[in-house]
């Protein structure tokens, strides 16, 4: 799963879920990807769980590209601990998704099958999304 | 090069709240600038701008008509909504006709590579607009890639690519521009290994660089 090497500090504080995505919103590497709708934090496990099903469903050929890291620690008390006595322990990684944020890649398949293997991937995620094709991304829309 | 005209009205408030009523009006708040010129606030008509940009792309020299002055513009850095992929903003940079502008150019892959989808190859290409010079004139709409002879292993680089006449460009000739590399898929196959991958393999975690499935 991934996961940062090493960090500078061990907990974070959870932060706020506004507004739209800066950055990581256009099609960089592949021809097709998996775009946020809604904003939520995406585990590790979550990303793991989506990249297996897209690949296990494109069997060969593809590229997958993961454009979304997880990199912010999440903190748990123990089961039937008191509460106090300090901020809980590390326990899992996640990604901070907004809207608009490209979260997958495909690249060398046709789209049918890239539809069909985005479609599982997004399944496994916690947040809405939607397939979005680069020929489709390049129509100037106003 | 065809002439083609949008109108542009002056005098909108800035700001992000007049510019938002704005949008809900059905109009994209603009900025037009350039050759000294001081920047002036103007706003388009989102269906009119939607027209032109659709039928003749984003290097089109337009004629910007604002409040009976005409203006031959470039449209530069559109900003757009990252769900709704709607144009949030326009800017219009004032050009001269004999003058040598910067423009990116979409780079349009043309054809079937074939021998590279035969053996499970990929297609990558990782210039997808290209940074080019030229006059008004000569200014390409897009700039096509015949990919229908690559091989795996094969790579068009920015030399390779047959610039119209009065284009040139300031990338690396080496640049690569579409590359058919190999997926694990085909490593295997060379090797003579098992195709399908080992859960191992599977459960392998990808790094930023990309995993072949």
């Amino acid at each position: 799963m991934l996961m940062p090497r090493k960090v500078k500090h061990r907990k974070q504080q959870r932060g706020r879920l506004d507004g739209m995505a800066k950055g990581g919103t256009e099609i960089t590497f592949g021809d097709y990807a998996i775009q946020a709708l809604e904003p939520g934090w995406v585990t590790a496990r979550q990303i793991e769980a989506a990249r297996i099903a897209m690949t296990r469903h494109v069997r060969r050929g593809g590229k997958v590209w993961i454009r979304v890291f997880p990199d912010k620690p999440v903190t748990q008390k123990p089961a039937e601990t008191r509460m106090g006595s300090g901020k809980g322990n590390p326990e899992y990684w996640v990604a901070v998704v907004k809207p608009g944020r490209v979260l997958f890649e495909l690249g060398g398949v046709p789209e049918a099958l890239a539809r069909s293997a985005m479609e599982r991937a997004i399944q496994k995620l916690p947040v809405k999304a939607r397939f979005v094709a680069r020929a489709h991304q390049e129509e100037v829309e106003v | 090069m065809a002439e083609v005209t949008l109108t542009a009205e002056a005098e909108r408030t800035t700001g992000s709240r007049a510019s938002r009523r704005l949008r809900r009006a059905g109009r994209v708040p603009a900025v037009l600038y350039g050759h000294g010129m001081e920047p002036v606030a103007v706003s388009v008509n989102a269906r009119e701008l939607r027209s032109v940009l659709s039928a003749h792309g984003l290097n089109q020299a337009l004629n910007l008509e604002v409040a009976g002055t005409k203006h031959l513009v470039l449209a530069r850095e559109l900003q757009r909504h990252p769900v709704r992929r709607a144009v949030a903003h326009v800017d219009f940079q004032v050009v001269r006709r004999d003058e040598v502008v910067h423009a990116e150019v979409p780079v349009v892959l043309v054809g079937e590579a074939e021998a590279v989808h035969r053996e499970q190859g990929i297609l990558e290409h990782p210039i997808s607009s290209l940074a080019v010079r030229a006059d008004l004139e000569h200014l390409p709409a897009e700039i096509k890639v015949d990919v229908s002879r690559l091989a795996i292993g094969d790579v068009v680089r920015v030399k390779d690519l047959d610039l119209p006449e009065g284009v040139t460009t300031d990338l690396d000739p080496d640049e690569p521009v579409v590359t058919a590399v190999p997926t694990s898929v085909t490593a295997a196959a060379a090797a003579g290994a098992e195709v399908a991958p080992t859960p191992a393999q599977e459960g392998a975690s990808a790094g930023s660089g990309g995993e072949e499935a």
